[in-house]
C-alpha cells in the first residue's frame, strides 16, 4: 500500500494485480463501456440521470448498511424502514411544516435504528436476528399507519420536495447530489475521523478494540442508529420522488444493499469496505438494471445476471486476498 | 508513611479471584520495584494471566489490594489502567489487522481523542517509537501486511507510551529468532535503566536466567515465593513452579516394542510448506518423540501425514502397506489419528457434547446400513472411553466447552482410541493443561502405547518429551535433522539439533 500507482503497474506482474486491487471500479467502466457500445439511448441525459435518481435511495442505505458490515454486523431492516419512514414523511408533511418533518423523520429513522443498535450492542443479540425482528417490525407499523394504502402529499411543502427530488442542478439530479454528498462525508468519515477509523477497528478485531480502552459498544450502538437515520433519509427522497409514501416501498431494498456493498468488496466479517467502492457497487447494480431495460431484457432473467455478476465480483476478490 | 513502601514501584497484596466455583488466585502476592525485570512463572492455568488481568483491569479482583507508586488503584477497565501507566503485550496478538501500524500503536489514545484524525503527527511519532527499538517497519503500513515478527514488534511498541510504568510482557519472545530476541532484551533493559519495571512471562527458564532481577512463581493459584535470580537455578524454579521432584511427573514405560515399523515414512515433501525429505518409522507400542523449534517443520509434517496438507512426494507404509492419504477422510480410513496442537480450533467441537465429539470419527461402526445410529451401541462404547479415559464429568452429554483442558485433550484422543487407530499423532499433548491433568494424560499415552499403537508426539516441552518417548527426532527447517536414543536424551542435545548443528563429542 505504500508502493506508487507507477511502481504497481511496473512490478512483475502489476497490472494484472491493479485491475484485481480496483475490479470494482474496472468492472463499473467496463459496464459503462459495454452499455454505450450496444445502446444509442445510454449515454443520453434523460437515461443517466434517470439512473442516478433510481439508485439513489438504495445508495442511500447501502451507505448505512456499509458502516454496519464494517463493524461486523448486518442490518436486515433498512428496507422496511424505508417504507415506514415514507409513511411517516408523508403523514408529517400534512401535518406540520416541511423543515420540521425532514428533522422528525430523521430522528424517528435514529429511534427505529437505535434500537437495532440497542439490541445487538447492548443486549447482544445477533446482529441477524435483531435486525430481522426490526424488518417485519417497520413494516407492519408501515402497513398499520397508511391503513394499508399510500398516504399522498397534500400541501405546499409536499409540493417543493417533490420538485427537489425530480429537478436536476448543473445537471444531475438534486436526489443523487444528496447521495453523492452522504458518499464523499462517509469517505471522509472512514479516513480522517476517528469515529470511522474505530468502527474500521472494531470490526477488524473486537477484543483487541475493547483491551486498548474503546467503547466498542457505544460505536456498535451508533452505526445501527445511523444506519436508521440514512434509511430515514433514503425513505424522504423515495416518498418526494412519487408524492407519496407507501408501505409497499422499499421491498428487499436490504439485499440490494448487501448486494452493493459485498460488490463493493468489503468483507462481512468487517474491518475491510470502503464508500468509494460500495457507491461503485451501488452504479454497477444499477446499470445492470438499466441496461437490461434498455435492451427488453425482462424482470426475471434480470435478477438472474445481478446473482452471476455478486459471485463473479466476489471470486474476484478472493483472488485479490491471495 | 511513604518512605518504606516506596522501595517497591507495584505492590499486589492478597489478591483473591474466583470465576464461579472455581477458584483461581488464591492470596497472591507480587511486589515489583522501579528499573527491575521481574519474571512470572508457572504453568499453564496457574493463574498468571488472571493476575495480570486483574492488574490491567480487564478482570476484577475479589479481594486484595492493589498499589501503584504508594497509591491504591483499582482499574475498572483496561483504558483506565492505561492511564495509570499500566502496559500489556498479550500473548495472543492483539492488533487490528486493517489499521496502518501507527494507528495500532496509539490506538488507546484514537479511543480518548479528538473528532479528526492528525496521520501525520500519528504515523512520524509511530516511526520513531519503531525506530527507537531497532526494527525495521514502515508506520504506514497496514499491520495485515506485516510478518509474524513485526506483528509482535508492533505489539510491544504499542505497549510503550511516554507514561509507562509498569510493562508487562506474555511470552513475547515466541515468534523471535535469537537475532530478534537479542534485540529485545537490549531493549528491555534500556527500559528498565529508564526506571520502567517489567513484568516477564515466560516459560523459557533460560531467557528468564538470562535477564530477570527476581522472579515470583505461582502455582496452582497460590504464590510460592519471590527471590532473586541469582540465588535460584533452573531445577529449583521447576520445583517451585510443579510442587514436586521432575521425574515423577513421568510413567514408567513398559510397553513392549515390536520390532517391525506400524508405520513408516519415505521422502515425505511437501507441496506448500517447508516439510521435506522426511523418513522416520515408528515401531508398535513405541512413543516416538518429534521436537524442534517453532516453525521447524513439526506440526506441518503430521498435517502432511494426515492428509491435511497437500503432498509433493514420498510414500507412507502402513503394516507393510503402501497406502495414500490425500485427505483427513483417507488417514481416518486407514486407522491413523491426528490430536492437533490447537485444541480449540480444530480439535474437538467445543459446543457439542462429549458423546457427539467422540462418536464423529466413528459412524461406521455404531451406525447400520442405512446410516442410521445405533444409539445403544454409542453409548456403550462412548461411557467406555469415558470411563477408561478418566474423563471427569457428570455424564456423556456434557458440552466439551464446559470440560477443563485437559479434559478436552481426554475428549480429542477419546475420538481416535474410537476407531482402533493403528499410528496416532499427538501434537503439544499438554498445552494449556495443569499438572494433574499432565499426569493423567501421559498415563494415557503410556496405555494407549501399551496396546500395541504407534504413538508419536510432537512437543516444544523438553522435560516433557524426554520423559515420555523412546526415541526422539529433532527437526530442522523442514527436516529431520538428527535422531536421539533414550541414552542420548539431555535438552543440550535436542537444542543443538534443533539449531541445526551435530551433537557434542564426548571424550
Amino acid at each position: 500500500m505504500t508502493l506508487t500507482l507507477k511502481q504497481q503497474l511496473s512490478s512483475p506482474g502489476g497490472i494484472l494485480k491493479f485491475l484485481v486491487k480496483y475490479n470494482t471500479i474496472f468492472i463499473f467502466i467496463l459496464l459503462v463501456i459495454f452499455s454505450a457500445l450496444i445502446s444509442d439511448v445510454f449515454f443520453t441525459s434523460v437515461n443517466l440521470s434517470n439512473l442516478l435518481k433510481q439508485v439513489s435511495g438504495i445508495g442511500i442505505i447501502s451507505i448505512g448498511m456499509l458502516l454496519v458490515i464494517l463493524t461486523g454486523g448486518i442490518d436486515l431492516s433498512v428496507g422496511s424502514m424505508v417504507a415506514l419512514l415514507a409513511v411517516t414523511f408523508a403523514i408529517l408533511i400534512n401535518l406540520v411544516i416541511l423543515p420540521l418533518a425532514i428533522v422528525l423523520t430523521i430522528a424517528i429513522g435514529f429511534g427505529l435504528g437505535s434500537v437495532s443498535g440497542y439490541l445487538v450492542a447492548y443486549q447482544k443479540m445477533a446482529p441477524f436476528v435483531a435486525t430481522l425482528a426490526l424488518m417485519t417490525i417497520a413494516r407492519g407499523l408501515g402497513f398499520i399507519y397508511a391503513k394499508g394504502s399510500p398516504v399522498t402529499f397534500k400541501t405546499a411543502g409536499g409540493v417543493f420536495m417533490s420538485n427537489f427530488a425530480n429537478n436536476s442542478t448543473l445537471g444531475i439530479p438534486n436526489i443523487a447530489i444528496v447521495f453523492f454528498i452522504i458518499v464523499i462525508a462517509t469517505m471522509v468519515m472512514l479516513r480522517y475521523n476517528v469515529f470511522g477509523r474505530l468502527i474500521i477497528a472494531i470490526g477488524s478485531n473486537e477484543e483487541a478494540s475493547r483491551l486498548s480502552g474503546i467503547k466498542v459498544n457505544k460505536y456498535k450502538f451508533l452505526v445501527y442508529a445511523i444506519s436508521g437515520a440514512l434509511a430515514a433519509t433514503a425513505a424522504i427522497i423515495v416518498a418526494s420522488r412519487t408524492n407519496l409514501g407507501s408501505p409497499n416501498m422499499g421491498m428487499s431494498w436490504e439485499l440490494d444493499a448487501i448486494a452493493a456493498v459485498v460488490i463493493g468488496g468489503a468483507s462481512l466479517n468487517g474491518g475491510r469496505g470502503t464508500a468509494i467502492n460500495t457507491l461503485m457497487g451501488v452504479l454497477i447494480l444499477g446499470l445492470i438494471g438499466n441496461i437490461l431495460n434498455l435492451l427488453n431484457v425482462p424482470s426475471y432473467p434480470q435478477q438472474v445476471v445481478k446473482g452471476a455478476i455478486i459471485i463473479f465480483a466476489v471470486l474476484l476478490q478472493r483472488f485479490e486476498s491471495k | 508513611m511513604k518512605n518504606s513502601e516506596n522501595e517497591y514501584r507495584l505492590e499486589m497484596s492478597g489478591i483473591s479471584k474466583s470465576f464461579g466455583v472455581v477458584s483461581v488466585l488464591k492470596d497472591v502476592t507480587l511486589k515489583v520495584k522501579p528499573g527491575e525485570i521481574h519474571a512470572l512463572l508457572g504453568e499453564n492455568g496457574a493463574g498468571k494471566s488472571t493476575l495480570i488481568k486483574i492488574l490491567s483491569g480487564v478482570h476484577h479482583k475479589d479481594s486484595g489490594t492493589v498499589f501503584l507508586n504508594g497509591e491504591e488503584i483499582n482499574p475498572k477497565n483496561t483504558h483506565e489502567g492505561q492511564v495509570l501507566g499500566i502496559s500489556v503485550v498479550y500473548q495472543e496478538l492483539s492488533l487490528v489487522n486493517d489499521l496502518s501500524v501507527a494507528e495500532n500503536i496509539y490506538l488507546h489514545k484514537l479511543g480518548a481523542s479528538k473528532f479528526w484524525m492528525n496521520w501525520d503527527k500519528i504515523t512520524k511519532d509511530a516511526q520513531e517509537l519503531i525506530d527507537s527499538l531497532g526494527f525495521t517497519i514502515d508506520a504506514s503500513a497496514k499491520v495485515r501486511d506485516l510478518s509474524i515478527v513485526q506483528k509482535q514488534v508492533v505489539e510491544i511498541a504499542k505497549a510503550l507510551s511516554e507514561d509507562t510504568k509498569v510493562l508487562v510482557l506474555d511470552e513475547p519472545t515466541t515468534v523471535f529468532d535469537p537475532t530478534d530476541t537479542k534485540k529485545l532484551f537490549d531493549n528491555l533493559f534500556r527500559l528498565r535503566d529508564k526506571g520502567i519495571s517489567i513484568i516477564y512471562i515466560s516459560h523459557h527458564l533460560d531467557e528468564i536466567i538470562k535477564i530477570a532481577d527476581s522472579i515470583t512463581v505461582l502455582r496452582d493459584g497460590v504464590d510460592t515465593g519471590t527471590m532473586a535470580v541469582k540465588d535460584t537455578d533452573t531445577d529449583g524454579i521447576i520445583r517451585l513452579m510443579i510442587g514436586r521432584e521432575l521425574k515423577d511427573l513421568f510413567p514408567v514405560r513398559d510397553a513392549v516394542i515390536g520390532t517391525e515399523p506400524i508405520f513408516e515414512v519415505k521422502n515425505l515433501t511437501a507441496k506448500d510448506t517447508l516439510v521435506h525429505d522426511v523418513s522416520f518409522s515408528v515401531r508398535p507400542g513405541e512413543v516416538l518423540g518429534i521436537a524442534g523449534l517453532g516453525g521447524s517443520g513439526r506440526t506441518e509434517t503430521a498435517k502432511l501425514i494426515f492428509g491435511a496438507d497437500k503432498k509433493k512426494s514420498g510414500t507412507l507404509i502402513l503394516n507393510g502397506k503402501e497406502i495414500k492419504t490425500k485427505s483427513p477422510v483417507d488417514a481416518a480410513a486407514h486407522q491413523i489419528g491426528f490430536v492437533s496442537e490447537d485444541r480449540k480450533e480444530e480439535g474437538v467441537f467445543l459446543p457439542l457434547s462429549i458423546r457427539r465429539n467422540v462418536s464423529v470419527t466413528n459412524f461406521k461402526s455404531i451406525s447400520g446400513k442405512l446410516g442410521f445410529i445405533n444409539v445403544d451401541n454409542e453409548y456403550k462404547k462412548v461411557l467406555g472411553l469415558i470411563d477408561k479415559l478418566n474423563i471427569k464429568t457428570p455424564s456423556s452429554e456434557v458440552d466439551v466447552k464446559n470440560l477443563s483442558g485437559g479434559n478436552q485433550q481426554k475428549v480429542a484422543l477419546a475420538k481416535w482410541l474410537s476407531i482402533d487407530s493403528k499410528v496416532i499423532f499427538i501434537d503439544e499433548p499438554t498445552r494449556g493443561v495443569d499438572v494433574g491433568a499432565k499426569i493423567e494424560i501421559y498415563n494415557l499415552i503410556n496405555e494407549v502405547a501399551k496396546k500395541g499403537v504407534g504413538v508419536v508426539v510432537i512437543s516444544s516441552d523438553m522435560p516433557e518429551i524426554m520423559g515420555i518417548s523412546d526415541r526422539i527426532l529433532v527437526m530442522h527447517d523442514g527436516t529431520i535433522y538428527g535422531e536421539l536414543q533414550k541414552e542420548q536424551f539431555s535438552e543440550e542435545n535436542i537444542l543443538r539439533y534443533s539449531i541445526g548443528k551435530a551433537l557434542k563429542q564426548h571424550n
